[in-house]
């Protein structure tokens, strides 16, 4: 019994023993170090790329080495890249880092250059990792190939296969917009007011106009990274125009306008370029250039031009001519809906009076100014307002102001210009958009004016000759701020704004004034002949 | 040489732009200017211009009223493509002239980097000009075949009101009177030594010793109009009779619908087109609409 006692006590000890052997050994077995296994080894010639990669002479690149350990342990590691013959390195080849625990990485991009005059073909490039790990020293290798190839190679192998003006942020057309059409953004006087008063800077999404949706296209066998931007050129000079490629926030357009993509071996990919615009931008038509470059090098690899139109609304003028058409259509229904009442109110010697001054001013003014008019255009070009102001201001304010103080009525101007439109819808067939719009404008304002400045109403002064000269002056500056906006509208004329200013100063203010002054002098001696 | 009676006097003649009634004359002008300022297709505002011209032919006007028409056009038209040369802003703009230098004191300055005639801009003004020769073509072939007294009657067919129409009848009447007293006036002037044509404070003068004397008849003569006229009953009754009455033919309202009809159309259709291309108001079932708009509009 003593004897098997002993023996059990033995076995215990020699499984005690064995156990005591094995986990030491067994704790090796799990920590020893499998390079594939515990480590991720990564090379991109050129970054981006993985796979074979495509480059042209004379590019600048970058290849990506990336190295991660999921290994629960110290590793000293060198790496080393080996590019072929000809290849310029421009950073050290050797690297030596070392990873402390799991999930550590390292990268680097290591620069290179491709020579313009290396032969195209396919070139191997290796990394070399030398990880030692407690004195053990294991290599893993990674290869990839660069394709050189020559210009025309890579130029028949991408192709912009479509280009989208306007798209939406996709890349896709957007139907609602016309087609190869911008639309120039004209950001309202008070907004920008609001702006500065409220110190905020105008946001870039104030800038932007649109989309423009790019295709491109890799016929080749080789992943080619590459950088897509575009140019709008003057479509004559093709000089670029800078309006279309804004400072945005102080930076310029190019470092937003630009996009990249990685081309799989026969893919097409699309990508969306926003397209800033400036308000100052003009109307007109443009060239629209998309340029694919790749990685690397300045070298444009392929273009495609598109002709774009950039259309603009100019809502100031076109409001302007909204309201004032609103105002004298409502004037003349007005007039219509109570002609009884309103005519009544003036003997028809005040009728009589008015339709004779109506003739003086057709006989003097219109009549000579049909051919005068056109002549003074033809000859002067945009100085002619300073002659035909004389006509158009002077003599025409000088009866109006005149008319006005021998009839201080309310009315009197407004029958006054109607008088003149039909005489001269009749006489010269000028029964036009702008002559109605301007004249029952003008109309209207003069009409509020003197009333609400006492010239007429219930206790008329009409013979202060700085009030008369004051009122009349601005509602021609108004009524022809108007008119040019009409004209602009409905006739698609140009104006520069330095011309509407001076105009508008000279004949409408200016020219207006002295014929209202004068005017009063007229009105007081037609009086006496009169009285 | 063109005077003012070539301009101001209609040629009574027995054509089928005469015969037509005056509203609708009114209504075919007033239609074509609402078509004339919608177009923006060259080709079309041409043939717009093409058939407003084949009016003069139709009407059979005189060598005189062609010339006169001729010389307004040319002005017109030209005077278009000179401003539109010079403030054409649109690209692309070709420089073919400098007039004022961006650095030249103060004018360069003045105007916002000199002023130069543009290539582009010459042409766009011929097309533009076409715009306005179209209406004043037709307004001038309608003063030119209807008398005044049947364009006032139009009116107050078209209810304008009588006291207004009355107005019109008297300013038409006194014109060729005030004309001539006008053109006495000024002889009268030249012979004390006056010149008119001299600018500056000379004009002012002169419009001052042209008016007063011009304006002082005018009044004088409204006191014996006045009376004359309300011894004729003027305004004593609502309603007036008149002793010729307005008949449309069937023509004139084949005519007046039609140019109604296309003016609405027209301008619809451009509306439409406008708000469209504003990024206002697009639906994929005017797309036929969009494209008449954009390739003969």
């Amino acid at each position: 019994m003593k004897k098997k006692g002993c023996g059990m006590k033995n076995i215990v000890f020699f499984f005690l023993i064995l156990v005591l052997a094995i986990q030491p050994a067994a704790a090796r077995v799990q920590e020893e170090f499998k390079p594939e296994d515990m480590t991720t080894f990564m090379i991109q010639v050129p970054h981006g790329v993985e796979g074979s990669g495509l480059a042209v002479g004379g590019s600048n690149l970058s290849a990506y080495l990336f190295f991660e350990s999921y290994y629960d342990g110290n590793m000293n590691v060198t790496m080393e890249l080996d590019l072929p013959e000809g290849f310029v390195l421009q950073d050290t080849s050797v690297h030596s880092f070392s990873l402390q625990t799991e999930y550590e990485d390292w990268y680097r991009l290591i620069d290179f250059y491709v020579p313009a005059d290396l032969p195209p073909g396919t070139y191997n490039i290796t990394a070399t990792a030398v990880v030692d790990v407690k004195g053990n020293k294991h290599t893993i290798v990674r290869r990839t190939r660069l394709k050189v190839a020559s210009k025309e190679e890579i130029a028949e192998e991408i192709a912009v296969s479509g280009l989208i003006v306007p798209s939406d942020e996709d890349g896709y057309g957007d139907p609602s917009h016309p087609s190869s059409t911008v639309v120039i953004r004209e950001t309202s006087p008070a907004l920008k007011r609001l702006l500065k008063v409220t110190d905020l800077q105008i946001d870039r999404e104030e800038f932007r106009s649109t989309f423009i949706g790019v295709e491109v296209t890799n016929k080749g066998e080789s992943t080619v990274p590459v950088i897509i931007t575009y140019d709008v050129l003057d479509i004559k000079t093709g000089e670029p125009v800078k309006a279309f490629k804004p400072a945005i926030m102080g930076m310029n357009a190019d470092t937003l306008c630009y996009a990249t993509l990685t081309l799989a071996p026969g893919s097409s990919s699309r990508v969306s370029l926003p397209l800033y615009i400036s308000e100052d931008a003009m109307r007109g038509e443009y060239l629209l250039r998309v340029k694919v470059k790749l990685t690397g090098s300045d070298w444009v690899a392929v273009t495609r031009d598109q002709k774009i139109t950039a259309i603009s609304r100019k809502w100031g003028p076109i409001i302007i001519t909204l309201v004032s058409a609103l105002l004298g259509l409502t004037a003349i229904s007005f007039f219509f809906s109570r002609s009884k009442e309103i005519m009544d109110r003036f003997k028809t010697r005040n009728l009589v009076l008015i339709s004779l001054f109506g003739t003086v001013s057709f006989a003097a003014i219109n009549l000579p100014m049909t051919i005068l008019w056109e002549l003074s255009h033809a000859v002067l070009g945009p100085f002619s307002f300073l002659f035909t102001g004389l006509f158009y201001e002077i003599l025409l304010y000088m009866l109006i102001a005149s008319l006005v103080v021998l009839i201080p009525t309310p009315g009197v101007v407004s029958l006054f210009m109607m008088v003149r439109f039909l005489l001269g819808g009749f006489i010269t067939g000028s029964f036009t958009p702008i002559t109605f719009i301007t004249l029952s404008l003008s109309a209207v304002i003069l009409e509020v004016m003197m009333y609400a400045a006492g010239i007429t109403g219930k206790n008329p002064d009409p013979e202060n000759r700085f009030r008369m000269g004051v009122v009349c002056g601005i509602a021609d500056m108004v009524s022809g701020y108007a008119s040019f906006s009409v004209w602009m509208v409905l006739y698609r004329l140009f104006y520069s704004d330095w011309y509407i200013m001076a105009n508008i100063l000279i004949d409408g203010f200016l020219y207006t004034f002295i014929g209202a002054w004068f005017g009063i002098s007229l009105g007081n001696r037609l009086k006496k002949v009169a009285e | 040489m063109i005077g003012a009676r070539s301009i101001a006097e209609p040629t009574i003649k027995d054509t089928i732009i005469h015969r037509m009634d005056p509203r609708a004359k009114i209504l075919v002008l007033i239609s074509t200017a609402f078509v004339a300022v919608t177009l923006d297709n060259p080709e079309t505002m041409f043939l717009l211009f093409l058939i407003v011209l084949s009016g003069f032919a139709l009407a059979r006007m005189p060598a005189i009223k062609l010339k006169t028409l001729t010389l307004l056009l040319v002005l017109l038209i030209w005077g278009t493509i000179y401003s539109q040369a010079l403030f054409y802003s649109q690209l692309p703009r070709t420089v073919i002239f400098t007039i004022i230098q961006p650095d030249f004191p103060v004018l360069g300055w003045m105007t916002n980097g000199g002023l130069f005639v543009y290539e582009e801009g010459l042409q766009h003004g011929a097309i533009q000009g076409l715009r306005s020769a179209s209406i004043l073509s037709l307004g001038l072939l309608m003063c030119w075949t209807t008398d005044s007294r049947d364009m006032l009657n139009g009116l107050v067919g078209l209810r304008v009101p009588y006291s207004v129409a009355f107005m019109v009848v008297t300013a038409v009447r006194f014109l060729p009177i005030i004309i001539t007293e006008v053109v006495t006036v000024v002889t009268v002037q030249r012979l004390r030594g006056f010149n008119p044509k001299r600018f500056g404070s000379g004009i002012i003068k002169t419009a001052l010793n042209i008016l007063t004397p011009t304006l002082s008849n005018c009044v004088r003569r409204t006191g014996t109009l006045a009376v004359s006229i309300q011894s004729r009953a003027f305004r004593a009754n609502p309603d007036r009779t008149y002793l010729k009455k307005l008949k449309f033919s069937e023509l004139d309202k084949a005519m007046v619908t039609v140019c109604i009809f296309a003016a609405i159309s027209i301008v619809i259709i451009k509306l439409l087109y406008n708000m469209y291309t504003s990024g206002i108001y697009y639906t994929s079932g005017l797309r036929p609409v969009y494209a008449i708009a954009r390739g003969y509009l």
